[in-house]
């Protein structure tokens, strides 16, 4: 079993909001603590007997986008519906917005946009209809709608029509935009990208990342770990309802182990020094091994007139994924930031 | 309470709503001519025939008077059928459905809460009962008019027996939402309830057909449906109160259990 531990981020590019209340000194942190958007204390969710949540704790802080990875049946919606208020919590408690799910879920509803995963809309209304429907029940003006609809190439004509004739990829737009159309300060994504094309993939990108630079925060749970990779600050990594991993992306990625192959020119040199290196293969000039840790010493260590080829390959989250999925036992919890 | 659920419900039920009440018309106004056409001839039937005695009456109803008709007519299976429609139809589904097509996701991710859900679904449903009962007696007085036995209709007492007949189909109603409450899908939710129209009226039609089973009729809520009573002047005050409270029985378990169910993600 790993040890939870803390790791500062390493980032040394703009702050997320996150990394901002970590850069305050210590003095006004304490003064003024920002209330996370998320944050959950050992929540458990048990069917009978089944545990479908596991004594989950993380935090998820105000305009950071939050990715949430696990595969199918790995608990991440019903952690989703835990925090709407869906489910009621079998031991430990969470808040939204400061507020307690099991007590405030009107109130954090109000103030939340939530995206289901495969969402289902009223077949007999027009798209514009179901959107004017759903922002009256909000209580709150659709302030972005256009804007988005704008985005996601929804045209007026297209609105007219009646949601039984849309796609799959116009119903989730459809679904992004009732749940993001009343500028809410927490949107919540089942998923969000499920059905949409690679360019509607990217406008939607684009929105999360204005809506994290106006302050917004997203927590959105995939299996696309492409995406998660690409615009998220911080992501959970969650396995049969516990928590495998926390972390930063570029921390995590900086973790994995990236496949390095290299060629030599008179032999191969003794390579056994080398921090972080390991499985090395040697076959005749050529050696593969994995590197894990930081690039600056293996490149140090290397560097020699007589290596002829070097390659490198990219660490991705995948590799982080499916390595928090090998081994068999449900090991938590690496957590950081 | 929810104002833009409420209307909207309503709006999505208002074909259905102008269909089967124009239907409840025309059912109403054909009682007083079934009654002013075959009332004598059935009359004479009868003091031949115990069998035709028996079969003239029904429940609580007979075809020798108006009022007796009136009361055939409301528990008639046509009648059943047209308020079924909402008391059954609509609210079996009016939660399990959602629940079903997924869309109760998208309406509860709103900041309504589910009490205030039941409760204004319960109120769209009472709109539309009351709507087809209206929509019947006013077909029964426009009969009775056009058939010139006006006069032997009560016309005042009619609000009675729209309170009364309301009361009965909200009784239906709220147990078809406490059934809509308990399952996931609507099919459990329109058995049930279905279940529980079709007890109560074979233990009013029992009580008919079999003197010795007459006390099975106290255990119908058709039983407590009593136009005749109303329009004659001797309505027991019991039948509404009684009707009253298995209506707001089904409610209050609405209200206390839906809210603490889990809704886990739709299969």
């Amino acid at each position: 079993m790993t040890a939870p531990h803390q790791d500062s981020h390493p980032d040394a590019g703009a702050p997320s909001p996150g990394q901002a209340e970590a850069a305050l000194p210590p003095d006004s942190r304490a003064a003024s603590p920002p209330e996370p958007a998320i944050r959950t204390e050992r929540l458990t969710k048990r069917y009978g007997r089944v545990p479908a949540l596991n004594a989950l704790t993380l935090d998820v802080q105000q305009g950071e986008i939050f990715g949430f990875l696990g595969p199918n049946g790995a608990g991440k919606s019903t952690t989703i519906r835990t925090l709407l208020g869906f489910l009621h919590p079998t031991d430990g408690r969470a808040s939204v917005l400061g507020l307690d799910v099991a007590t405030q879920s009107v109130e954090i509803r109000r103030r939340t946009g939530y995206l289901p995963g495969g969402i289902a809309l009223y077949d007999s209304l027009t798209g514009m209809g179901a959107l004017d429907y759903l922002a009256e029940l909000q209580g709150r003006p659709p302030v972005r709608r256009a804007e988005l609809a704008d985005r996601l190439q929804l045209s007026a004509t297209v609105l007219r029509r009646r949601v039984r004739d849309y796609s799959r990829g116009m119903r989730q737009k459809i679904g992004v935009i009732q749940a993001l159309q009343h500028d809410p300060e927490l949107a919540i994504l089942d998923e969000p990208t499920e059905g949409l094309d690679p360019l509607m993939q990217q406008a939607f990108y684009a929105i999360l990342l204005d809506l994290r630079r106006e302050g917004r925060t997203v927590f959105f749970s995939s299996h696309i770990l492409s995406e998660v990779e690409r615009v998220c600050d911080r992501v959970a990594i969650i396995r049969a309802g516990q928590l495998m991993a926390l972390q930063h992306i570029d921390e995590l990625l900086a973790r994995r182990k990236r496949k390095v192959a290299l060629r030599w020119r008179g032999g191969t040199p003794d390579l056994s020094a080398i921090p972080g290196l390991a499985d090395v293969t040697v076959h005749r000039d050529q050696v593969r091994a994995t590197l894990q840790g930081a690039m600056a010493p293996f490149i140090r260590a290397i560097a020699s007139p007589s290596l002829e080829d070097l390659t490198i390959e990219p660490a991705s989250l995948e590799e982080a994924f499916l390595e928090f999925y090998a081994d068999g036992d449900d090991n938590p919890a690496e957590v950081a930031g | 309470m929810n104002g833009a659920l409420l209307v909207q419900t309503w709006r999505w039920q208002a074909v259905k709503l102008a269909i089967v009440a124009l239907c409840a018309v025309g059912w109403g106004w054909l009682l007083p001519l079934f009654y002013a056409q075959f009332s004598d001839s059935i009359r004479t039937l009868a003091a031949q025939n115990p069998l035709f005695q028996q079969l003239s009456n029904f429940g609580s109803g007979s075809l020798l008077t108006l009022p007796g008709t009136v009361t055939l007519g409301t528990e008639h299976p046509i009648a059943i059928a047209l308020l079924g429609v909402f008391a059954i139809g609509m609210g079996a589904v009016a939660v399990a459905g959602e629940r079903q097509r997924g869309t109760l996701e998208v309406l509860l991710a709103r900041p309504i809460p589910r009490r205030g859900l039941v409760m204004t679904l319960t109120v769209a449903l009472f709109g539309l009962i009351a709507v087809v009962i209206a929509a019947m007696l006013a077909g029964m007085t426009l009969g009775a008019a056009t058939q010139g036995v006006f006069d032997q209709l009560n016309v005042s007492r009619l609000p009675l027996v729209w309170v009364n007949g309301f009361l009965l189909w909200a009784a239906f109603g709220t147990f078809a939402i406490a059934a809509s409450v308990s399952f996931d899908r609507s099919g459990p939710a329109i058995g049930l309830s279905l279940a529980y129209l079709m007890v109560n009226y074979f233990l009013e039609i029992l009580g008919t057909f079999v003197p010795g089973a007459r006390w099975a009729q106290e255990y119908s809520l058709f039983h407590h449906f009593q136009p005749t009573e109303i329009l004659t002047g001797s309505a027991d005050p019991l039948d509404f109160v009684l009707l009253l409270a298995v209506a707001v029985i089904p409610v209050v378990y609405a209200l206390v259990v839906f809210p603490r169910r889990d809704l886990p993600a739709p299969g």
